[in-house]
């Protein structure tokens, strides 16, 4: 219902905001000179991100001499660092960020070269060989302003030459984790930009002839390829492997071929210990185009990946591969062999000898890895979970490339819960190991339970319903089943009984359904009486979930109604913790669609009293300390209205009225924001219902307004006592609830003045005392304190010609543009920010070292 | 060697944002997860990419434990839980786990107040965050996992702020969040046992500084207030709703008793009951004199302190107005700072840290003349004052509570770099412990010495006892024996046990050494020659000339032959058991020398 008001100048608009100013232009030089001054203490680190931010915004769409040229205190800046014997590592740091956003543009670069200044920033003799190095954010400002810096060919001649490449290398080592990640990903940076901006022709394996940088980065990447250190090792396969994850370019196959071999070797090497890098990047490869479609040996590389990698290190691969549409058939066979393995143990572990009840042929699994993983402590449970998260990912794609057996992953997932709450010990001697391990293992329910949900909606797994609810009963009936635990069952039942309704629909399975709910409800009722406030909780939000998904289900209302539930829900309205206090209200608020709102309501008697009902959520919203439960009553509220619930326009009328009166004067802003969202849903409502219009909020015009309809309308809302409520919102101290009142304000007068009689009135003078007082109040944002109830210059909110006049006369288009600014857009501005650094010049220190 | 990674996501060399990675004996626990209040972007959550490059963050991450309900430390927790995806458990003490969603959701308030803010928590996930939360009690163990256990102790600071052990076997690790040495107004000092941990890692935000006592910040900030409604000024607090609001309400409340002081006093938010009623219900977290008066009066049953109402801020006269956001950035603080600052009789206290941008800061910095909305410009007349309130541990503090612990190893973080630079030599100097300062990045690796419990079997401990002295408990004695890892047990058994036990048969092993002689003579002259050296030498040993020709020392075999190439030259084949591996390499040495003029 709400309305854009979006303007293509808003976008410039929001760009001059960042602009260099004559004001900013007037402090930059000052600020420069502070921040270079080694005597001043050194300026917040929050300070110098933000002015960063500015200078990238203000070089973005600009590659011009220009913003170095007018500032020249920039240059000066730099040169001053430099010239200091002793920077502190946050100003050098940030000289390093902020000369490479400058020198982003070629044209800035070779202003800044003319004193040589980023050759002393970057070049073999800059900070690379002080003292100063030693500090981890030093080294993460030179990486920073390399990245920064590096967009053309001069830059990177300006690296090459001056032995910067091999202080990246070195950085990828570094004992910072930021610095190294962040070398590493610029040599991925500077490898593409060389490729691609100084090749001259394609290039192919025979005919292979890289430019000079690129040329020094691959040497050492397959020079670190061939050394015997783990480390160097490490570093190149994870700089290939996001290589190929960002670039798709076909020149990636020219530098894998001349790789390959030795990274192959690595699958089988035992010496050196990189098999975990290796399944990232394959994985990387195989999405990219240049590796995927081609024919042979990428795919045969993978297919011994997933051969000779540990079934953990192998996971992510297979699961990776089982996602991709395009894929040989028997990589995604053997992929598919890796993820159930697992499982597929899991369900042999508990079978009696000689039974069958694998998931897999036994002719391509060999499962002595995996036993053996499965039968240790250590490994069990993170393989398991492992699996489980594997399989949730692939269930949760709306079209799976891959068939699931999912009956048998259905019986194997039972198993495993099964053997968690220790209602299964089979004979078998990897049986009760397992079950030994996983009893009480709350990180492999939760996840078998992720998966269970996930599982509801594949078809095929219906054979095995009864003893699946056998078992989430058990679990929820369970005292060791930690709430946790409880919240996911709570969403696999909701999800598999949704999935037995469809069931029982198509089936007759009616009986077995019915006995299925009176168990949940049964089970609901004791939980809803935990002590823990986490089961209560979660034990609404299922019952909401509930009544939300089978409220048309009759066998589902009469199993509910017919059980304690209801009264006791309703008895949680007065939970002494606020969240269940509010779940109780969402929870109450659906249940009145099937009692008293129900067009057919299947109540007998007066135990479910709508008005009780509906003063006990009147009540909580004018009473509750907490913001939770109120904000609660008035989205059902809001709900109920929407559906139509609250009865003729009259009664609804006093309801929006009584309920507007309650939050006009709430401390929470967003329930204030709720009140307004009413407001503009009983509008709409009450103009269709009068005839004005079909389509809410349209505009109308002159010929098809009837006055006699909008009069009556405006006197519905009078009455209501609306128009106060909006036009305080304007002044509202949390800019959202003004936003909104204007939103709303601006609809109405859509509805109520034609456009082109609007453009007229505009402006023109003529409004009423009264309006004028309007307007200038609201002009000083102080509407909401000084709000008068008579006299001559206050405004009559409960008489319609005033109201229409007002809607007429306010400037609300300037307000709504005003209001929707963010409330700290002046705060933000660069000019602020440039007064702050200023003004913190020689601040007491105590104040930055302090916790909020 | 076992070792203990640190590495701080955030608070390494910073007061920013609380968030450290340990990993001991193969646990990977993170400590605390605060947010940045000075980002409005993702800058102000750690960098989790670094742990989710491990694969699942829930399988990598065994536990996430949070010191207290400040944001800077809880902050990001439902962001990292709701939104990034750690599926875990959470741990906290009991009133942190009350207090914690009440800030979040403030704070959720004030940031979705301001237009643009996307990548946010909602209060939804506020509620389902804290769901996941298991509440400790102070000084309880608490079982992660089998390995893994975690126990909270005191640490002042706010209201159920606690420090952290971990410890996996006999790896310990103390983490001590923010802390205070010294008992405030209604909290206690921090206290720990001598848990002699393998590392702390300690806060040192006051590392250099000895602070002047609270109550001197007390009686200033009281004597400001009284002050200014004397000349008929509005004082206005910004506040956050919980924390310092309370402290300052208790302060408030008895001056005006004490002084029977008539102006009004009003909270601004409806938060006051709530966090009131919390400090009701952990009062044992409170201190003594509290605890003490609780039941003649309830501390947080204020008398003087109301609710207050929108348009209390235009009443004439004075009145003192708690409100928030504590920054004076949005909402009702903002406001009622609008309407009073022209005034130069009224005053605004600061009582905590205010970041960049918000007007708390630009007041702070001096700024008299501010830029509001619409181009207007805000003169600022009042009075404007800050007052630290903060209660963490000062230098000598810092210096008590490792003398309290004893540590191995320290790890300053949540400090300033050169501040820490300063503490970590003095603690090196006094305490004579490796002192460690991480920047966020920087991984600090503590290599530790886990004494690891062992069953010995009977009979080999007669066997040993028998051979020496009565054991003395109070010392360590050396033993030797054959140790069995099985099943996750150890066992030292004799070696004969250990053969039978795991079916094996007993190799010999000995070791062989070439030494070369420069000797024209015979072979058999050679060895007499070597035999008579090594019998006046060794004097003590059995030297023997065999009849084959070779010489025995003990367990040694020594024997010679001529060099196939060189005849003047002759080899010594030296070889002996592990046993006698002193006296061989000895003999070699001996030989290797060359034989004395006077034997031939």
């Amino acid at each position: 219902m709400a309305m854009s008001f979006q303007k293509p100048w808003f976008l410039a608009r929001a760009r001059r905001r960042f602009a260099m100013t004559r004001e900013c232009a007037l402090l930059l030089p000052r600020v420069c000179a502070a921040l270079a001054d080694p005597r001043q203490p050194g300026s917040d680190d929050t300070c110098l991100e933000k002015l960063l931010d500015w200078f990238r915004e203000l070089t973005l769409f600009d590659s011009t001499v220009q913003l170095v040229q007018d500032n020249p205190c920039l240059t000066e800046f730099i040169t001053s660092v430099l010239a200091l014997p002793e920077p502190s590592p946050s100003i050098l740091s940030f000289t390093l960020r902020l000369a490479g956003i400058l020198a982003a543009s070629e044209n800035r670069f070779q202003h800044l070269q003319q004193e040589k200044l980023l050759a002393r920033l970057f070049g073999r003799d800059g900070p690379p060989n002080s003292a100063v190095w030693e500090d981890a954010s030093v080294r993460s400002g030179w990486v920073q302003g390399v990245h920064n810096m590096m967009h053309h060919q001069p830059a990177l001649h300006l690296l090459c030459s001056g032995g910067g490449i091999d202080v990246i290398f070195t950085l990828q080592g570094d004992p910072s984790l930021f610095v190294a990640s962040a070398a590493s990903q610029l040599l991925v940076h500077m490898l593409t930009l060389s490729v691609e901006s100084e090749t001259t022709k394609p290039l192919s394996t025979k005919d292979c002839d890289w430019p000079a940088c690129a040329q020094m980065i691959i040497k050492r990447i397959e020079d670190s390829l061939q050394s015997s250190s783990a480390s160097h090792i490490e570093q190149s396969l994870k700089l290939l492997t996001s290589l190929f994850g960002s670039c798709r370019a076909t020149w990636t196959e020219v530098l894998w071929l001349g790789v390959a071999k030795q990274i192959e070797s690595f699958l089988t090497e035992e010496t050196v210990q990189v098999q975990h890098m290796l399944a990232n990047l394959l994985l990387n490869m195989a999405w990219s185009p240049v590796f995927r479609d081609t024919e042979g040996s990428f795919w045969a590389l993978v297919t011994s990946a997933l051969e000779h990698l540990t079934p953990v290190q192998a996971g992510p691969l297979a699961v990776g591969i089982l996602r991709l549409y395009k894929c040989p058939q028997d990589v995604r066979i053997q992929a598919l062999t890796v993820l159930l393995q697992p499982m597929d143990c899991i369900l042999r572990a508990a079978s009696q000898p000689l039974e069958y009840a694998g998931l897999l042929d036994e002719s391509v699994s060999d499962p002595i890895t995996v036993e053996s993983l499965l039968s240790s402590r250590s490994s069990c449970a993170n393989l398991l979970c492992q699996t489980l998260a594997h399989l949730e990912q692939l269930l949760s794609l709306s079209r799976l490339p891959v068939d699931l057996p999912y009956t048998s992953l259905l019986r194997s997932l039972m198993t495993i819960l099964q053997f968690c709450n220790g209602f299964l010990s089979p004979a078998s001697p990897l049986g009760s190991t397992i079950s030994r391990i996983l009893i009480n293992c709350f990180r492999v329910q939760r996840s078998a339970l992720d998966v269970l949900a996930a599982l509801s909606e594949r078809k095929g797994s219906d054979t095995l319903i009864g003893s699946l609810f056998d078992l989430l009963l058990a679990y929820l009936e369970s005292p060791n089943t930690s709430p946790t635990v409880l919240k996911k069952t709570f969403q696999a039942t909701s999800k598999w009984l949704v999935r037995l309704q469809e069931l029982s629909c198509s089936n007759s399975q009616g009986q077995q359904t019915e006995k299925i709910l009176e168990d949940v409800f049964l089970v609901l009722q004791k939980r809803l009486c935990s002590p823990c406030w986490e089961v209560r909780d979660s034990s609404l939000e299922f019952l909401t979930v509930l009544i939300k998904c089978l409220r048309d289900q009759d066998e589902f209302r009469q199993s509910l109604l017919s059980s304690e539930v209801p009264r006791l829900t309703e008895n949680l309205l007065e939970d002494p913790e606020s969240y269940v206090r509010a779940s109780a209200v969402t929870a109450v608020g659906h249940l009145a669609f099937i009692t008293y709102f129900a067009p057919e309501s299947p109540v007998v008697g007066n135990q479910y009293n709508k008005e009780n009902t509906v003063a006990k959520l009147q009540e909580i919203l004018s009473t509750d300390p907490e913001g939770f439960p109120r904000r609660a009553v008035i989205s059902i509220f809001i709900k109920w209205l929407r559906q139509g619930c609250t009865g003729q326009l009259e009664d609804t009328e006093q309801f929006v009225s009584r309920v507007i009166q309650t939050v006009e004067h709430d401390l929470d802003w967003e329930v204030r924001l709720g009140g307004l969202e009413l407001i503009e849903v009983f509008c709409s409502q009450t103009i269709c219902q009068l005839g004005l219009l079909q389509c809410p909020y349209a505009p109308v015009s002159s010929a098809v307004t009837s006055s006699t309809h909008w009069n009556e309308s405006l006197q519905v809302f009078c009455r209501a006592k609306l128009f106060s409520f909006l036009f305080r919102s304007l002044c509202d101290c949390d800019k959202p609830v003004g936003q909104r009142a204007c939103d709303v304000l601006l609809g109405l007068r859509s509805n109520f003045y034609p456009v082109s009689t609007l453009e007229g009135s505009q402006g023109t003078g003529d409004s009423a005392v009264g309006i004028a007082w309007l307007q200038r109040t609201l002009r000083q944002g102080s509407l909401a304190q000084n709000f008068p109830t008579d006299g001559s210059n206050g405004v009559d909110f409960q008489d319609p010609e005033n109201m229409m006049l007002a809607l007429g006369a306010v400037a609300l288009e300037e307000l709504h543009d005003e209001l929707n600014r963010s409330s700290d857009h002046v705060e933000k501005s660069p000019q602020s920010l440039l007064q702050d650094i200023l003004a913190t010049v020689g601040t007491i220190e105590e104040n930055e070292a302090d916790c909020y | 060697m076992p070792e203990i990674k640190v590495t701080p996501l955030g608070a390494g060399q910073d007061v920013g944002r609380s968030c450290i990675l340990v990993s001991i004996a193969g646990k990977n626990v993170m400590l605390d997860c605060g947010m940045h209040m000075g980002y409005n972007d993702d800058r102000r959550f750690p960098d989790f990419s670094y742990i989710t490059q491990n694969g699942r963050l829930t399988d990598f991450l065994d536990c996430v434990i949070i010191s207290h309900f400040h944001l800077d430390h809880c902050g990001a927790l439902p962001y990292f839980s709701e939104m990034v995806g750690y599926d875990g458990p959470i741990y906290m003490t009991h009133p942190t786990k009350a207090i914690c969603p009440i800030l979040l959701e403030d704070y959720r308030k004030i940031t979705v107040d301001k237009k643009g803010e996307t990548n946010f928590f909602t209060s939804q996930m506020i509620k389902d965050c804290m769901k996941k939360v298991v509440a400790v009690h102070l000084h309880q163990t608490v079982q992660v996992d089998e390995e893994l256990e975690i126990k909270a102790y005191y640490a002042g600071h706010v209201l159920g702020a606690a420090m952290f052990q971990i410890k996996v076997g006999c790896e310990s690790v103390v983490y001590t969040g923010d802390y205070n040495m010294t008992p405030d107004r209604h909290l206690g000092a921090a206290w720990i046992d001598k848990c002699r941990p393998d590392l702390l890692i300690s806060e040192s935000t006051y590392a250099t500084t000895i602070r002047d006592s609270k109550r001197c910040r007390e009686r200033d900030f009281l004597k400001k207030v009284h002050e200014t409604v004397e000349r008929g000024g509005k004082v206005l607090i910004p506040v956050f709703a919980l924390g310092r609001a309370q402290e300052l309400c208790i302060l408030l409340e008895t001056f005006w008793e004490r002084m029977n002081l008539k102006a009004p006093i009003y909270f601004s938010t409806g938060l006051t009951e709530k966090a009131n009623h919390y400090y009701k219900l952990f009062i044992t977290w409170t201190n003594q004199k509290i605890r003490k008066t609780f039941v003649q009066r309830n501390m947080f049953e204020f008398k003087h302190i109301k609710a207050f109402d929108r348009a209390f801020a235009d009443n004439p006269g004075p009145m003192v107005v708690f409100a928030t956001p504590g920054m004076l950035h949005a909402g009702q603080s903002l406001q009622i700072f609008r309407k009073w600052a022209g005034n130069e009789k009224n005053m605004v206290i600061m009582p905590g840290y205010c970041v960049q941008g918000t007007v708390g800061h630009k007041i702070l910095s001096g700024q008299r003349k501010l830029e509001m909305e619409g181009r207007q410009i805000l003169e600022v007349k009042m009075q404007v004052e800050y007052m630290s309130f903060s209660a963490h541990a000062d230098a000598k503090g810092i210096m008590q509570l490792i003398r309290q612990a004893e540590p191995r190893n320290v790890l300053l973080v949540h400090g300033e770099a050169k501040k820490m630079e300063f503490l970590k030599q003095k603690i090196e100097q006094e305490f004579h412990v490796s002192c460690y300062m991480p920047a966020n990045g920087e991984t600090t690796t503590i290599f530790t010495n886990p004494s690891i419990p062992v069953d010995i079997s009977l009979g080999l401990l007669k066997r040993e006892t028998a051979i020496g002295l009565l054991p003395d408990g109070k010392k360590p004695k050396l033993m030797h024996g054959t140790l069995i890892m099985k099943d996750n047990s150890f066992r030292l058994v004799s070696p004969e046990q250990a053969l039978k036990e795991l079916g094996l048969a007993e190799h010999q092993l000995r070791f062989t050494c070439r030494v070369h002689i420069q000797d024209p003579r015979k072979e058999h002259e050679t060895v007499l020659r070597v035999y008579n050296h090594l019998k006046g030498v060794l004097k003590d040993y059995s030297v023997q000339h065999l009849p084959d020709g070779s010489i025995t020392v003990e367990s040694i075999l020594i024997q010679a032959t001529a060099h196939s190439e060189d005849q003047g030259t002759k080899v010594l084949l030296v070889s002996w058991t592990y046993q006698d591996e002193e006296l061989g390499s000895y003999l070699t040495s001996l030989l290797k020398k060359g034989l004395p003029q006077s034997t031939s």
